[in-house]
């Protein structure tokens, strides 16, 4: 007996050694992030280096609200990914709800393209979407941006919300429907409500996916009003001199409302990733 | 009855269609145009000369594309096995509900939760050779004894490359096989044990089957993200130096963007789609081939 309380002792141990290398090799990247928001212009290239220091100054906080037009990119991602994420939210609801309640011709057909589209390399669709939206006048504009991130997030949010809606019990459509409910007031009126954990873990996955991309708001983005903060972010690093606190601290505040949104609903989000993915 | 099954139809159809129509609007359609774009020599506004197959003619024609899909490969494999080897062993240690584990699971996490800009552009400060982070430890513990500008020296821009990739996309891997772990049932494990089975034996024959699944579908998903990623690694090095980062979505980025070759780069576009389809292929042949 004690000699397996003695293995399992060993066991845990080797398993907090591992736990705590890989947690270092996560926040220590992490940590000097906020470490170098926090030191004034003058002592980021100092050396030797140091963790804390000697003056914290929360300039550049400030700064990037003042002297960049970080406000302007930080109210156009809000608008873009929240208009985009509504959009998709409703187009992926419907679907997912008609995918999980009827059987039609075609049905499958559709569930594999929208597992394709996951396949799709987006740059394929970088030079024709380039094209598209010119020719409607659409380059530097939020919708375009919209347009772009709605076609990414729809088919994996349908996933994710057909896999939610099957483990909802059908006969509670059908005792709705005796009781006189139409197929649309059914579905907004008992399901929705019900879906909640999932639609806020598929609205947290077309979040992400809008707030996080670059590649598609870096080319169809050309005016300074116009663009979104990870473009706006790393333009920051093509300036001549690299003030590397200020972009630190665009970091931060850029990444607080992922980390935010992802403490609120981490739980349902990680289930329904699962089961959108596996099923 | 019959009625109303019909009925269910057009109404199946009726929720389905917004998806489907603004699917093909702004996926379809612009898929098959990439294609048609591949086809011309073109500027996209007033020159559109058509060159058949001459692109792809050129593309493998010339070492240099095969070159690109080659370093691509090798990113893909390295970081997508570094995402499984640390991914899944994290998540198993996560899985003996030790006390903490919460804490060290809101910590790893974290560089999923980071966007990739952010990722490429802390990386590029703690790698910078003067001031970075890395060669200040590295220096402290007589690792180095020179500077090492690691995003421009062409023997590790690619390794230093390929570390940071594994570092943001690790959590992901975690996630789903901790997620994968957690379904299957504890009776397994009981009653293994009643039979006697050792440690390693139940990890054999009940965790790894019971995540088969997840992993492979995990295997798809990311193998195909990461082939055809482009922020990190343009943050970092721009496909540089040498080429020894110059993946292919830069270096289609590249022809296009930069030299106005969008033929050419939408035929380099059409061959990345064919090599995901033939990953996924391959993948879902294993996938149904372990379900039978």
């Amino acid at each position: 007996m004690t000699t397996i309380r003695i293995r399992m002792l060993l066991l845990n141990l080797c398993s907090y050694i591992v736990l705590i290398i890989a947690s270092l090799f996560v926040l220590i990247p992490s940590l000097w992030m906020a470490s170098t928001a926090l030191k004034r212009s003058e002592d980021v290239m100092s050396t030797p280096l140091k963790w804390i220091p000697d003056t914290v100054s929360f300039n550049s906080f400030i700064r990037i609200w003042k002297e960049y037009p970080f406000a302007e990119y930080f109210a156009n991602s809000v608008f873009i990914v929240f208009t985009a994420t509504v959009i998709s939210l409703l187009f992926s609801a419907l679907a997912g709800y008609g995918t999980s309640r009827f059987n039609f011709r075609g049905k499958g057909t559709f569930l594999t393209f929208l597992l394709m589209t996951q396949m799709f390399p987006s740059i394929m669709l970088l030079i024709p979407f380039y094209k598209v939206l010119k020719s409607f006048g659409l380059i530097d504009t939020h919708l375009g941006l919209i347009l772009v991130y709605i076609s990414f997030t729809i088919p994996f949010c349908t996933w994710m919300m057909m896999g939610y809606f099957q483990s909802i019990p059908k006969e509670l459509d059908k005792a709705a429907m005796i009781d006189g409910c139409s197929r649309l007031r059914t579905f907004v009126q008992i399901i929705l409500p019900l879906s909640l954990p999932g639609l806020s873990a598929t609205a947290i996955y077309a979040f992400l996916v809008g707030w996080n991309e670059y590649m598609f708001a870096f080319i169809l983005t050309t005016s300074e009003s116009m663009k979104t903060i990870p473009v706006g972010i790393a333009q920051l690093n093509g300036f001549y001199k690299i003030e590397w606190n200020d972009m630190m601290a665009a970091s931060i505040v850029s990444s607080l409302p992922l980390i935010v949104l992802f403490l609120f609903l981490q739980k349902y989000f990680i289930s329904s990733l699962t089961a959108g993915a596996v099923k | 009855m019959k009625e109303l099954s019909g009925k269910t139809h057009i109404s199946g159809y009726l929720f389905v269609l917004p998806s489907i129509v603004t699917l093909m609007l702004l996926v379809t359609y612009p898929l098959l145009y990439g294609m048609y774009i591949s086809f011309f020599n073109t500027n996209l506004l007033n020159q559109w000369d058509f060159v058949g197959f001459s692109h792809y003619g050129d593309i493998f024609g010339n070492l240099e594309f095969l070159q690109r899909i080659f370093v691509t490969l090798k990113f893909t494999v390295l970081t997508v096995g570094g995402h499984f080897v640390i991914g899944l062993g994290l998540a198993i240690l996560l899985n003996r509900k030790l006390p903490g584990q919460t804490l060290f699971r809101a910590i790893l996490i974290l560089p999923w939760l980071l966007p990739e800009v952010v990722v490429g552009l802390l990386w590029k400060w703690l790698l910078n050779p003067m001031y970075g982070l890395t060669n200040h430890y590295l220096f402290k513990f007589n690792l180095i004894s020179a500077p090492v500008s690691w995003l421009s020296n062409v023997d590790v821009a690619f390794w230093a490359v390929v570390v940071v990739c594994i570092w943001k996309g690790f959590p992901m891997l975690m996630l789903m096989v901790l997620a994968g772990l957690q379904t299957i049932s504890e009776d397994l494990y009981e009653a293994a044990k009643i039979d006697g089975c050792t440690g390693v034996q139940s990890f054999r024959f009940i965790t790894l089957p019971g995540l088969l699944p997840v992993l492979l579908v995990s295997l798809i998903l990311d193998t195909v993200w990461w082939f055809k990623h482009f922020t990190v690694v343009w943050l970092l090095t721009q496909g540089g130096p040498a080429n020894e980062t110059n993946i292919v979505s830069i270096d289609i980025y590249k022809s296009a963007f930069e030299f106005f070759e969008f033929g050419k780069a939408a035929a380099m576009a059409v061959i990345v789609l064919f090599v995901c389809t033939l990953i996924g292929y391959v993948y879902r042949r294993m996938l149904n081939h372990d379900n039978d």
